[in-house]
């Protein structure tokens, strides 16, 4: 008794820090893996497939589209960041093959004029009501 | 006044969606255009023995992508005999092809390649920003791309956009 008194509380100290090794090395494992098909996800939800067209290349079963989810799977597993795929993807295929368009000076428009045009449509109608 | 600023607001998003309407949006600028040639080491189709950057000719030269899959190819080959036989050389790439259907192929509609590099999986293809076979791409002395053209070739497209690019780079060069 009095062996297994002494022996008890160093047993479950060692057995506590085991167990939390090994969930922390879980833990960050399935973190790691969740994190890389998370972002597989998202980058074959945003890259066109081109030869399909208003096609992503999670819905397309073209071989090019198979090719670039391959790619994109190879890329996340070298442990390139999101923002590294998109340029290889558009050094490439231009920053078409990317369903949003990149915010440069060219685009500008695409960006700010509906908001342009709303404004310009609320003031027009506000001083319409104001006139009435 | 005040009307004539709606007018014009009114009259400038028209014009831009009406452009819009007539743009092709198929056509895609290459952003390859102005980049040296990806670094490539790949078998040659015929031989089996390695191709790699340093095969490809020291002057000017168009890099024509195709496979025996592709429909579209057939129509253009023809021209691409005429463009040969006016001396300027043709490299191929048989993209995600197998040996046996490209020779094949090749041994139907005729040979117009100096060589084509065998992209068995499609690996150059990728690095060219293939996506629509066929593809020509128009190289300079120094192994740039100066431009690109996706889909079949017409003689129209060979007698006004090619073959004046090509004289062009090689004017340069002199």
């Amino acid at each position: 008794m009095i062996l297994g008194r002494k022996l008890y509380p160093k047993c479950l100290i060692l057995i506590a820090i085991k167990t939390s090794i090994i969930s922390i090395l879980l833990f960050s494992a399935s973190f790691s893996i969740a994190d890389d098909s998370l972002l597989y996800n998202k980058l074959i939800k945003e890259i066109r497939c081109m030869v399909c067209q208003n096609q992503n290349i999670s819905e397309s079963e073209a071989p090019l589209a198979v090719d670039l989810r391959n790619k994109v799977k190879e890329m996340i597993a070298e442990g390139k960041s999101e923002i590294e795929i998109k340029e290889f993807m558009t050094k490439r295929y231009s920053s078409f093959i990317l369903y949003e368009p990149p915010k440069t000076w060219q685009n500008l428009i695409l960006w700010l004029g509906p908001f342009v045009f709303l404004i310009i449509l609320s003031l027009f109608l506000y001083r319409k009501s104001q006139s009435k | 006044m005040r009307n004539s600023i709606f007018i014009t607001i009114f009259l400038l998003f028209f014009a831009i969606l009406a452009a819009g309407l007539y743009t092709n949006t198929k056509e895609i600028q290459s952003p390859l255009i102005g980049q040296q040639i990806p670094i490539f080491n790949l078998p040659n189709l015929n031989s089996g023995s390695t191709l790699t950057n340093k095969s490809l000719p020291n002057e000017p030269y168009l890099i024509n992508v195709w496979a025996s899959w592709c429909l579209e190819c057939i129509k253009e080959h023809n021209y691409l005999k005429n463009i040969q036989n006016i001396n300027i050389k043709i490299i191929g790439i048989n993209y995600k092809d197998t040996r046996n259907d490209a020779l094949g192929w090749l041994g139907i509609y005729g040979n117009p390649y100096q060589f084509s590099i065998f992209d068995e999986n499609g690996s150059l293809g990728l690095e060219m920003g293939v996506y629509g076979v066929p593809e020509t791409f128009i190289i300079d002395t120094n192994g740039v791309i100066i431009d690109k053209f996706v889909g079949a070739l017409n003689e129209n497209d060979i007698r006004t956009k090619i073959i004046p690019q090509m004289l062009n780079t090689n004017s340069n060069k002199n």
